[in-house]
């Protein structure tokens, strides 16, 4: 392992090696891939890193949650004396396994449901935590009075750094009234389709669906069942956009949900197309910044492995190994060409940052 | 009726029992109005529309209604010189009337999904049908009147090669060409007399929702969601004109006879009429309160009668040649108004799920009994979230139907989707039944409703099961698949005729049958619970170790606390012997009146029964629990 480690130092260079950075691998306890291809990716979006670092800075002696974990994770591998090497999250797949239920145990979990899980988690600690401060607060402030006052929760910087908004608008065919509603999202989840790209992807995503025959929509204005469009698009996008390609399908004929290996390019520059006219800030330029990469050929099986961009160059994460990459390997992510069965190695959740946060 | 087939159906999709709340004589339009034809002979106007009556005024006053359809009327037309009707419907149907004297002839069940658009070819006496289905029927009309019960299929030829929902279909009066409109945004054509198929014209960027065909089908006018109304030669296969009157989607268009002047309307709720030789010059013929549906010129062609999303319909004149100068200007009033009706917007089913607070589109806030199937009072325009709250009771009574308000009236279903028609016990007492000798006895809601609906189907049944509530006898009744196709609609008063009876013996769901007949009592609702004593009862008065372990029992979910107390008493305080005749004195003399149940903290009253201490006080789906203790004696 040594000479590995040593081999990634002499890759990079001394020269060029980033002062202030650190490559640590983390290590495997057994099908916990999953959270290591995560914790990197996560690790490497900058925005992201610096307030779960700032979090642990100002955050230093509380009761143990996921977050505390996190951050003591992020701190340590940020504060370590070697530039390269492997650490142990031992203390945070604790905590995870504690805190659900269906990561508590030794099998595959999905890297998506992981990924989800955690944000929002990390969301509600923050809540949690800002409104008891905030009672507090009240309290000493206006002991004594009944009246509290209610203001909707100020978003919290996981929510700054992650959140977007898609909106859904369904025109009834009958009276053509419009009627749409907003969603928040942490991430897309995108369908995808054989030899294509994430642009015609997300094209796809925001295609106008008809709802019709026995899925009709009902409509308030007509009191009935009527033939409606439906569309959705994004509305806000957000600083880290993180796309979902659904590459797990359910297949009704196995009874069991199938690895798709469709081929769909991802390119270093994003821009999105399917934002609504009344979007905020349509215009956005996305980079690529990292990659959670499924190896193997369904969802229980298999190995995630993760490639990040740092400083400029591609690095690729498998779990305490960690080599530098030609940018050009990233093609060998984008999917197989043919629909044969086999072992394949795919972009599985893609993270872009948006240029002005860079 | 003939050719209603419904016991081969009833086998393959469960079958839903409902009926439509309504007064005996509907006289006025409950909600939008879609269709319109003028009869010049009899000088009579026939309207239909969303509350799916088929109305007939003559020299403007009401004649009569034709009732049949189970859902929205989409389309009319009137042919043989006016003796025939034909309808086409949401309920999947196109029926046949004999115009003059209102009744249904005949019903076709050819398309799968809602009929939207009727054409007629007058010379031909053919009409063609199209709908959600995206299929077109070409259907002779000489035929279809000639239906009898036994003799009563038909044959259809269909246009096939559209892809999408139609909204439009128009042919002209030789029957030499027929276009469709659809969600395609493309005209589609076919030659009705060969069903071969023309071409498509490409065009309009919109859903294509109004259309005409000049008399020798060389020119076609379309009307579109994107705004436009674009005149096309058929000969040459393309648009020659496109005008820009409308500000929003036209949904309306009529051609004057030489195809000089197009009137449109729409969701700008206008209606223009327009020069065709010179598109500028046009004139805003009415604005009206909501948007335009339908036009049909009146018999002597010098006005048009506008109907709306509303229900009023109003006759307007139409321009003349000083009008178009600016020489005059148009009337601000309409010539004539027929008035229309207030349709149910809102529904809710209050806390005893038998009677329903409405708000129709007048404001008007009114209370209808389920049971009794009609309205029992009228409250005038007061706060109708204010009166639901007034009306809040602490009862919980399980849902037993479903409420559907697509016609601008109540219609209850029976037997829809997951909900138990007979989910709902109440004691006789609850239930305002005055002469019930037994009180505390359990009906079911859901049974006596069926019961009234199907009294005079079974007139042989015993006196004993004569039902405690009566529906009035002009009530309709309609059977139809879950989500699907109306098997039959019969009035609940004319369910005794033979006919009726016989296809109401094969259409009558086996789930409604078995639980009429029956005593439905092993259907009871039964509710999972423990019982935890309170740790302040002394242990020696519990029985064995019940401290340590609640006890789960299970009960029929309208027992009240009492009986639970009861229990308590009997058979988890001391020694008391079970079956014991006086169950409120238990040996240790422990009283009933002693003790006293909580269920999250919260103390019960005796007579509240358990689902609502389940729905109101416990508010989860896990088993209730409730806490028992005693209360000093003094």
């Amino acid at each position: 392992m040594g000479a590995n480690i040593s081999q990634l130092e002499r890759d990079i260079g001394s020269e060029q090696f980033p002062s202030n950075e650190h490559y640590f691998g983390l290590v495997n306890f057994g099908n916990t891939c999953y959270s290591n291809s995560v914790l990197q990716a996560l690790y490497f979006c900058k925005p992201f890193r610096d307030k779960v670092l700032e979090y642990k800075a100002k955050n230093k002696r509380t009761k143990e949650t996921l977050l505390t974990c996190l951050a003591d994770l992020f701190h340590s591998i940020a504060t370590q004396k070697k530039k390269v090497g492997s650490i142990a999250p031992k203390k945070f797949i604790a905590r995870l396994r504690k805190e659900k239920e269906e990561f508590d145990n030794y099998m595959q979990q999905d890297a998506h449901e992981f990924l989800n899980f955690l944000i929002n988690r990390i969301s509600e600690i923050i809540l949690a935590e800002r409104h008891q401060n905030s009672t507090n607060y009240i309290k000493s402030k206006t002991s004594g009075e009944n009246g509290t006052i209610h203001t909707p929760p100020e978003p919290t910087w996981v929510h700054e750094i992650f959140q977007g908004i898609m909106t859904s608008e369904t025109r009834c065919l009958n009276c053509e009234t419009v009627s749409s509603k907003d969603e928040d999202f942490f991430d897309l989840q995108v369908d995808i389709e054989q030899n294509t790209s994430i642009s015609h992807c997300l094209k796809c995503f925001s295609n106008t669906e008809t709802l019709c025959s026995d899925n009709k929509f009902k409509c308030d204005n007509c009191s009935s069942y009527q033939e409606a469009q439906k569309r959705v698009r994004v509305k806000k996008l957000p600083m880290i956009l993180a796309l979902h390609l659904k590459r797990f399908k359910y297949m009704e004929q196995y009874n069991r949900h199938i690895k798709v290996s469709h081929r769909v390019v991802f390119p270093l520059e994003l821009r999105l197309f399917n934002t609504s006219d009344d979007a905020v800030n349509p215009d956005r330029l996305y980079d690529l910044i990292a990659v959670v990469i499924h190896c193997g050929s369904g969802p229980n099986r298999g190995h995630y492995i993760s490639i990040v961009k740092s400083h400029g160059f591609w690095l690729l994460f498998d779990d305490d190994q960690v080599d530098k990459i030609d940018a050009s390997t990233i093609e060998d992510f984008y999917g197989l060409t043919s629909d044969t069965q086999k072992s394949s190695e795919t972009g599985y959740i893609l993270f872009y940052q948006s240029r002005e946060s860079l | 009726m003939s050719n209603l087939k419904p016991g081969g159906q009833s086998g393959r999709k469960k079958v839903q029992v409902s009926m439509v709340i309504c007064e005996a004589e509907e006289r006025r339009h409950r909600s939008g109005v879609n269709a319109l034809q003028v009869d010049p002979v009899l000088d009579r106007l026939y309207s239909a529309g969303r509350d799916s009556i088929v109305r007939v005024y003559e020299h403007e006053r009401y004649l009569q209604s034709m009732e049949h359809h189970t859902d929205w009327v989409n389309d009319i037309v009137l042919c043989c010189g006016g003796r025939n009707l034909i309808s086409a419907s949401s309920d999947t149907t196109v029926k046949v009337w004999n115009a003059h004297k209102g009744f249904c002839m005949s019903t076709l069940r050819t398309h799968k999904d809602y009929v939207k658009a009727l054409a007629y070819a007058k010379d031909r006496e053919q009409v063609a049908s199209a709908g959600l289905d995206k299929s077109i029927y070409l259907w002779d009309v000489n035929t279809l009147t000639a239906l009898t019960a036994s003799n009563n299929t038909v044959t259809t030829s269909s246009l096939s090669g559209n892809k999408e929902s139609i909204y439009s279909l128009a042919m002209n009066p030789p029957g030499t060409i027929i276009v469709c409109g659809s969600t395609e945004r493309a005209l589609r054509l076919w030659d009705p007399r060969t069903c071969a198929k023309v071409c498509k014209l490409k065009g309009h960027t919109d859903n294509v929702k109004a259309l005409v065909v000049s008399r020798d089908g060389s020119h076609c006018i379309s009307g579109s969601s994107d705004g436009t109304i674009r005149v096309w030669n058929l000969g040459i296969q393309r648009c020659i004109q496109t005008i820009r009157v409308h500000t929003d989607s036209v949904w309306a268009l009529l051609a004057t006879e030489n195809f000089q002047y197009v009137i449109s309307g729409g969701r700008d709720k206008k209606v223009i009429m327009t020069e065709l030789k010179n598109q500028d010059n046009s004139v805003v013929v009415c604005v009206e309160d909501a948007p335009v549906i339908k036009m049909c010129f009146t018999a002597d062609n010098q006005a048009v009668w506008v109907s709306t999303s509303e229900s009023h319909i109003r006759c307007w004149k139409l321009p003349t040649e000083r009008h178009f100068r600016g020489e005059l200007s148009m009337p601000q009033n309409p010539i004539s108004t027929i008035q229309g009706g207030a349709a149910i917007k809102q529904a809710v089913v209050l806390n005893d799920k038998r009677h329903i607070i409405t708000k129709d589109s007048d404001n008007n806030v009114a209370i209808f009994d389920v049971l009794k199937a009609r309205k029992i009072e009228d409250l005038g325009i007061v706060n109708f979230q204010e009166e639901i709250k007034n009306r809040f009771k602490m009862v919980y009574v399980p849902n037993w139907f479903n409420v559907d308000l697509k016609t601008g009236m109540l219609t209850i279903h029976l037997g829809q989707d997951e909900v138990d028609c007979f989910a709902a016990w109440v004691s006789a007492r609850d239930a305002g039944l005055k002469d019930c000798p037994e009180p505390d006895q359990k009906v079911n809601y859901g049974k006596l409703l069926l019961q009234a609906l199907l009294e005079h189907w079974r007139m042989d049944t015993d006196a004993e099961t004569k039902p405690y509530f009566s529906v009035p006898r002009h009530i309709p009744l309609i059977f139809s698949e879950v989500g699907g196709r109306t098997l039959y609609r019969v009035t609940v008063g004319d369910t005794g005729g033979d006919t009726e009876t016989a296809l109401l013996n094969e259409t009558v769901p086996s789930w409604v049958t078995t639980n009429i007949e029956d005593n439905c009592s092993g259907k009871f609702i039964k509710v999972q619970f423990f019982l935890q004593p309170h740790s302040s009862i002394p242990s020696h008065l519990l029985k064995q170790d019940r401290l340590k372990k609640p006890d789960r029992l299970v009960a029929n979910d309208f027992i009240q606390c009492r009986k639970v107390a009861e229990h308590v008493v009997e058979k988890l305080l001391g020694e008391g012997t079970a079956g014991s005749p006086d169950v409120t004195l238990s040996s240790n003399g422990t009283t009933v009146d002693q003790i006293e149940l909580t269920c999250n903290d919260q103390v019960l009253d005796p007579a509240m029964d358990l689902r609502t201490v389940k729905h109101f006080i416990w508010k989860s789906s896990a088993d209730l629990t409730l806490c028992y203790k005693l209360l000093n004696s003094k």
